[in-house]
């Protein structure tokens, strides 16, 4: 039981931070909470299931740069129409990104229906291409390559944007803008050319971590934005809003928390009250577990701002 | 000296509400609504409006919270469900009459948003709201986990109705009069409340909050009552409603109700409290009736339409629609006065 804990402990939680990543990474930039961050992850799994299944077979790994790359294109052109004119004040921009996430889910069902549909099986199909099976064994915990694969991509995109930020001249920009917006303008940074940019990358992780996080399931369907929103909520309040190290941390804290909850406390819960144990009780327990944290530090574990002025 | 009361009351009553315009459209509205049963539309219409009045008593719950107090919720779906489940409960495990549950439930609301607002005064901001988004799927997991209890995802089914004793085909509308009727006192209510010294001491806190706080004002206890209040009265709209549809589930609890009510009072104006009502009443038209039985477009478009309108409608015009039929009534009023007061100096020109 602790070998499942610490395992699927830490491949959930690097598949939450992955998730939470784009979101702290706009929030952080330019201050926007994005509610559609969710179906900025569902639109990513429908167009990797349209590249794959539908159309025309591809590649696996172009298809799924080609699905992050529309999915980014899709991202800044959105926030350079809709939510750009009301960036200031906070709540407009809530109600214009969910009105957003509302819009694409509405536009999936159009296009492919509320029916389920099988996204293919990243793990599945590289173990196809290696001649090997499709079972890891890992500390007599049973894993798939989907989920392995979920997990060090995650930790490699993680990699990638810290040095991104903290080495590159655009990065550098970001923080920049981050720190303070308009000493950045009068330093001369075109900051809504690079808030679009900000947008279309966090839509991309949003993206990829939809594709990664999808094919575990192998479905997908149009109302997949919702918990996948929570679970970035509750990892960004968790970890403070806007911080890349606290997206992390809080992630693999969520992670451990649910499958401690899920393998561990839920069956004594269950064996006690006699009730059929289901994993209908994690949501309220990762929720609580923010609350908690919450109450001891009101702005997260590694929050610093609270307001953007 | 009837008559001398009567009369006192109706020139009170002129120079409260014929006097200023926007109370004038207003009272307008409301017998619009009144009246509008005469001209004998179909059933399906009562059904929609009852839904909506309940609704607005929603939303400008939410407006005080939040328009007035500056508490930013997301959550608020959370005393609607509590007002739905408690009823739904104490029906379906006791059996106690409505006049008894639906008191109850509005209690139980008032207890819960007590009891979440001591951890939300702590945060602030974005994080207050995330914070009060986590508690409608916290009652959701409990309300599935303890599904011996509370039926889980099945619902309370056949909760009793407010009219048994008139016939079939006069439900609807005596619901549709019952639920005008309690969105009227509970607006007029809500902003009472928003104008009083208390509502101006609620949004001295949303404007600034140490200022208030440094001028002396009990900042705990205000913002508490305002989560009392709005807690009220979302109770009692969800408790309301589960008896006019005789179901209580779990869609009183959904993300998607939290979210829609910030919609209609963004697109009604918010700060109002009738903005919102106003924002309810169209919207929601627009999409059950107009789109629905006039246009007949699938559901996606409607829903499609209805977040491009209110997307428009958050860029074009911020302060909302309410904010700006009012805007141009107090211009005209304006012009008005001036003209009186352009011909009143004329006159006494005249006579010098």
């Amino acid at each position: 039981m602790i070998e499942a804990i610490l395992v699927y402990g830490a491949i959930s939680g690097t598949m939450y931070a992955l998730l939470a990543l784009g979101f702290t990474l706009i929030y952080g930039v330019s201050g926007v909470i994005n509610l559609a961050h969710g179906s900025l992850f569902m639109l990513g799994t429908y167009l990797f299931f349209a590249l794959t299944v539908r159309s025309f077979e591809l590649w696996l790994l172009p298809a799924i740069i080609l699905a992050a790359f529309f999915v980014a294109i899709v991202g800044s052109i959105v926030y350079r129409v809709t939510i750009h004119p009301v960036v200031k004040d906070q709540l407009s921009v809530m109600v214009v990104t969910i009105s957003l996430a509302i819009i694409f889910q509405q536009l999936m069902i159009l296009g492919f229906t509320s029916n389920r549909q099988a996204v293919l099986s990243l793990g599945g199909e590289l173990a196809r291409i290696l001649g090997v099976k499709e079972l890891v064994i890992l500390w007599g915990v049973k894993l798939t390559y989907s989920q392995i694969l979920a997990s060090v991509v995650s930790i490699t995109l993680f990699a990638i944007l810290m040095i991104f930020i903290t080495k590159t001249k655009i990065g550098r920009a970001m923080k920049a803008i981050s720190q303070d917006r308009e000493v950045a303008m009068l330093m001369g940074i075109n900051t809504e050319r690079l808030c679009m940019l900000t947008m279309a990358i966090s839509a991309s992780l949003a993206a990829v971590a939809g594709v990664l996080i999808r094919s575990i399931a192998g479905v997908t369907d149009p109302s997949v934005w919702v918990h996948p929103l929570y679970m970035s909520f509750a990892v960004v309040i968790l970890g403070g809003l806007g911080s890349i190290k606290g997206s992390l941390i809080g992630g693999l804290i969520i992670g451990y928390v649910e499958n401690t909850f899920v393998f561990a406390i839920d069956p004594l819960i269950a064996s006690i009250l006699n009730l059929p144990k289901g994993g209908t009780l994690s949501g309220a327990v990762i929720m609580l577990t923010v609350l908690l944290v919450l109450l001891i530090r009101p702005k997260g574990l590694f929050g610093k701002r609270i307001e953007l002025e | 000296m009837i008559i001398a009361y009567l009369r006192r009351i109706y020139s009170s009553f002129a120079a409260h509400v014929f006097d200023i315009p926007s109370r004038l459209l207003a009272l307008l509205l409301f017998l619009l609504l009144l009246c509008f049963p005469m001209t004998r539309p179909p059933l399906s219409i009562f059904v929609i409006l009852t839904y909506t009045s309940i609704m607005a008593i929603f939303a400008a719950s939410w407006d005080l919270l939040v328009g007035r107090t500056g508490q930013m919720s997301l959550g608020h779906a959370l005393f609607y469900g509590i007002g739905t489940y408690v009823t739904g409960l104490l029906f379906y495990h006791l059996g106690w009459p409505l006049w008894v549950t639906v008191p109850l439930s509005v209690l139980t609301g008032v207890l819960a948003a007590l009891l979440i607002g001591f951890p939300c005064l702590r945060v602030k901001g974005p994080y207050l709201a995330l914070v009060t988004l986590a508690f409608p799927p916290i009652l959701t997991g409990l309300i599935l986990y303890f599904r011996n209890i509370t039926r889980g995802d099945m619902g309370i089914w056949g909760l009793p109705i407010f009219f048994p004793f008139v016939s079939y085909f006069q439900v609807y509308p005596a619901n549709y009069y019952f639920s005008l009727l309690l969105l009227f006192v509970s607006g007029i209510i809500l902003y009472k409340i928003a104008t009083s010294k208390t509502g101006i001491v609620l949004t001295s806190i949303l404007d600034d909050e140490l200022a208030s706080k440094a001028s002396g004002i009990n900042v705990t206890k205000y913002k508490l009552m305002a989560f009392a209040i709005s807690g009220l009265f979302a109770s009692l709209a969800g408790s309301v409603n589960a008896h006019l549809l005789h179901v209580a589930n779990l869609t009183s609890l959904d993300i998607g109700l939290s979210f829609i009510v910030v919609a209609w009072t963004i697109f009604g104006g918010i700060g109002t409290i009738y903005g919102p009502i106003v924002g309810v009443y169209i919207l929601q038209v627009l999409d059950q009736y107009i789109l629905t039985q006039i246009v007949r477009l699938p559901t996606p478009w409607h829903y499609v339409i209805y977040s491009v309108v209110v997307i428009i409608f958050i860029i074009k015009w911020p302060r909302g629609l309410a904010r700006f039929v009012t805007d141009k009534l107090k211009d005209l009023e304006k012009a008005r006065d001036i003209e009186e007061r352009g011909k009143w100096i004329w006159k006494t020109y005249k006579k010098k």
